[in-house]
């Protein structure tokens, strides 16, 4: 059980404190409400651009992660579909300095051109490094914009074209800004060696003067239904061929997700899942097999995705996929399984707990979701699901129209 | 008044003293050492088994790294697929790892499961099958998986480092290649096991919240294995770095260059290490660090560049690693040379070294954090037969290290001409 408590200022930061007196850290989240869903589609990146940013100085201190260096501290931040999230941990003495920091830069930030020009090219550099030098790197980009036509979420969170990170003005920056970066659209969350009480008085003293913003109001498109299977054929000369499926899912407050999570884990939760079992063990049709949700706010995606040993064909490779899928609706030996990826779901759910970033980082996700409190429920929601709920998901959701599929061929002439 | 706050940096407090708590120490029936360190506040526990049966004990390549990945693929009472459904069904989370010194597993659980995690660690480290149809099919999955890791530039340059550095004929060096996958048999890898996972070559960490029949149960699945006595071993096999420093692979098509700068150089038993660790961040060992904020922060040149410390059994190595774009390379290595020197001639200004004392300091605190970090930071210590004292003569050269003694670091440990060079990319 993770006690917390929350309260939000005048301006509209909701803050949530969890104590945890084992460790002698501090770790502080702070999560903005925007992500890659709320770019323009002819600027996209912008987001993930303006992540790297954050860390070039803000108006009052030149250098983000001197000062927290100085002090023990270590930092970083990912952005998403959904959000931006920044975190930190430090020695609990020099909490202080955390909301120094983080405070200063939601204040505003120092817009330097020469700051916007190098972190341009790191970010060319990072799409370079993850999508295009990596055998497979590309799959993922082509993979949106075949099953969303219409959701932001075709396009990935470092852009669909990098030529909109070139075109980026620094007035194009400022304004991103000052429509998403505000306290009313932001969540702080501080778990650790830190007494509520002083939480509390730090997150007046430091936050309590930045005045509320008028944040872009989001309003974006929902994607119709997908009514046709859609399949793709890339070639490329990689070692085997790679096969990628997506379903389109419900939103992340949705009932089905926990169902969805659960049928992915009896799929391809480790070794003994079915997928590996039959596919990999047994049939050896691919050298590895994978499924997961995306777990996007918005209606999401499950993906499987596999390697293909030499000479086996794409088809019957697909066909045997969902097989095993469809294999579900058949009630043997399913009781079992289900008892084993409850299990092994809760001893992940106790293990990820036990990291005070880990904490810090769901208690504002499940905040901005509507209830931090679910992060004591999570076990629960799983454990409900029945077995008929599961063959009604499946049913519901693993049909062939409503599948997108890649088959990435290896065009490589093997000895 | 709200409104007039000052935003200037709230006081500095030095980082507190490192407390680390001492694992204690007992040994099963047979001798067996164990060591626990009592930690955090969940139901949880974290159970290594080590052996000494890394890649420095094979006689071929793939083979230490094939046995322990086959320990889990069936034994006398389990086939594969029971063993994983059972750890699946558990909540129990399998480790298995060969590196070049040591090799064996950890096993992450709920406590109250520990009698089951018992008997499956038993299954799989003394009764393993090596069964053929498993073998075959891994070879042919880790064959896919070498190909598609030997297109990746990062991986290439890597492998060509470490050639060059310990040599062609050492396991620490040796490249692997295809034909290898084909020369593992069930019997070396049952040879190898026989020899080396053994219970007088094994060592048992434990930590978390540990459970009370712990030592019984120990006792009762491990405890009752005879030792036998440990033949000393006559090492013939020298480290001999390659004599060509720089060396350039061709690979058609790629976007990035990949750089890997370094050499071989002492490990953690050196009185030195402490020292050269400092110095290792100061160059690249942080966000913060001169590589990093030059190359990325200033020049935009890569999206990371680190400078990494390892201590191996018979050597240490250190290494630049980098990717970077293709029209960047030759700068980026200038740049490089060009940090190392300034760290050679240039005494490091008080304020740069406050920054990394303070930040190691917190670093240290976070080696120490929870049960998980506690048990790898002890292991890593009692690879090489030391102690905590390691860690709190490394706590004082953090707080005591002076600039000269940088300088002298950098010159001693950093020789320009001494360093290998290893590129991969298309030009």
């Amino acid at each position: 059980m993770i006690n917390y408590k929350r309260f939000s200022l005048d301006n509209g930061l909701r803050v949530l404190v969890h104590e945890d007196k084992s460790t002698p850290l501090i770790a502080m989240n702070l999560l903005y409400d925007v992500g890659s869903r709320d770019e323009d589609p002819t600027m996209t990146g912008q987001a993930h651009l303006f992540e790297h940013l954050m860390f070039g100085g803000s108006v009052n201190i030149p250098d983000f992660d001197t000062p927290l260096q100085l002090v023990g501290g270590e930092n970083n931040a990912f952005t998403s579909n959904d959000i931006t999230n920044y975190y930190l941990t430090v020695p609990s003495e020099n909490i202080e300095t955390g909301f120094w920091l983080e405070s200063d830069r939601m204040l505003e930030l120092d817009f330097s051109q020469k700051n916007l020009d190098t972190q341009k090219s790191v970010v060319t550099e990072e799409f370079n490094q993850r999508y295009l030098n990596q055998p497979y790197g590309d799959a993922i980009l082509k993979l949106r914009p075949l099953a969303y036509k219409v959701h932001p979420y075709r396009w990935p969170t470092i852009g669909m074209d990098m030529a909109h990170i070139k075109n980026t003005s620094l007035e194009q920056i400022k304004k991103f800004f000052f429509s998403h970066y505000a306290p009313n659209n932001a969540i702080l969350a501080l778990t650790g060696n830190i007494e509520y009480e002083l939480a509390y008085k730090l997150a007046q003293k430091w936050f309590g003067p930045i005045e509320k913003r008028t944040v872009q109001s989001r309003n974006l498109p929902a994607e119709p239904e997908q009514n046709e299977a859609r399949i793709m054929t890339i070639e490329s000369d990689v070692p085997s061929t790679a096969l990628y499926k997506v379903w389109h899912i419900g939103a992340r407050n949705s009932n089905d997700f926990y169902t969805l999570d659960l049928i992915t884990d009896l799929l391809a939760g480790g070794e003994s899942g079915r997928l590996y079992t039959k596919l990999v063990r047994e049939k050896k049709l691919f050298s590895e097999i994978n499924a997961y949700l995306t777990a996007d706010i918005d209606p999401g995606l499950i993906i499987v995705n596999g390697k293909l040993m030499k000479g086996v064909d794409i088809h019957y490779a697909n066909d045997s996929v969902n097989e095993v899928i469809n294999s579900l609706l058949n009630k043997n030996g399913i009781e079992d399984e289900m008892e084993k990826v409850k299990n092994k779901f809760e001893s992940s759910t106790v293990f990820s707990n036990t990291s005070i970033l880990n904490k810090a980082a769901n208690l504002s996700f499940f905040e901005l979701l509507g209830n931090a409190g679910l992060i004591n429920n999570e076990v629960d929601a799983y454990r409900k699901v029945s077995y008929s709920i599961v063959t009604d998901a499946i049913r519901k959701y693993f049909i062939p129209s409503n599948c997108s599929t890649i088959n990435y061929i290896s065009t490589r002439k093997e000895k | 008044m709200m409104n007039n706050l000052q935003r200037i940096q709230p006081p500095v407090f030095p980082v507190e003293k490192v407390i680390i708590p001492e694992a204690k120490s007992y040994r099963l029936n047979n001798g067996v050492p164990v060591y626990t360190i009592e930690a955090g506040t969940e139901d949880i526990m974290r159970l290594e088994f080590v052996f000494k049966a890394g890649q420095i004990k094979e006689s071929l390549p793939l083979l230490g790294s094939t046995c322990n990945i086959m320990l889990s693929e069936g034994s006398q009472n389990y086939t594969s697929e029971e063993l994983n459904r059972s750890l699946d069904f558990y909540g129990v989370f399998l480790n298995q790892s060969a590196e070049k010194d040591y090799a064996g597993i950890v096993l992450f659980f709920l406590s109250k499961h520990i009698e089951k995690v018992m008997e499956l660690s038993r299954e799989i480290l003394f009764r393993p099958v090596f069964p053929e149809p498993e073998l075959n099919s891994l070879m042919i999955k880790r064959l896919r998986w070498y190909m598609v890791n030997r297109e990746k530039v990062q991986n290439l340059a890597m492998d060509n480092f470490f050639e060059s550095l310990f040599g062609k004929n050492h396991p620490y060096g040796y490249q692997v290649h295809e034909q290898d996958f084909e020369m593992i048999t069930p019997s070396l890898l049952a040879d190898f096991h026989n020899k080396y996972y053994t219970p007088e070559n094994m060592t048992i960490i434990i930590s978390g919240k540990i459970h009370d029949k712990t030592t019984d149960h120990l006792n009762s699945y491990f405890g009752n294995m005879t030792m036998k006595e440990i033949k000393k071993e006559n090492s013939v096999n020298f480290i001999k770095g390659e004599k060509i420093k720089k060396v350039h692979i061709y690979k058609s098509d790629t976007v990035q260059t990949a750089i890997r700068i370094g050499s071989a150089t002492i490990n953690k038993r050196h009185a030195d290490y402490p020292g050269l660790k400092i110095l290792n961040s100061i160059l690249g060992g942080y966000f913060g660090s001169r590589l990093m904020k030059n190359i990325r922060e200033e020049k935009g040149y890569t999206y990371g560049i680190n400078a990494t410390l390892t201590s191996l059994d018979l050597t240490g190595y250190k290494v630049i690693s980098t990717e970077v774009g293709q029209k960047y390379c030759q700068k980026t290595k200038d740049e490089i040379y060009k940090e190392i020197r300034l760290l050679q001639n240039v005494p490091v200004k008080n304020e740069e070294m406050a920054v990394v004392r303070n930040y190691m300091s917190g670093e240290m605190v976070r080696m120490f954090d929870g049960p998980f970090a506690l048990a790898e930071s002890f292991k890593s210590v009692w690879e090489f037969g030391l102690d905590n004292n390691y860690y709190y003569r490394l706590s004082e050269k953090i707080k005591t290290i002076d600039p000269d003694e940088i300088i002298e670091l950098a010159k001693t440990y950093y020789n320009i001409d001494e360093l290998y060079e290893i590129t991969v990319g298309s030009e």
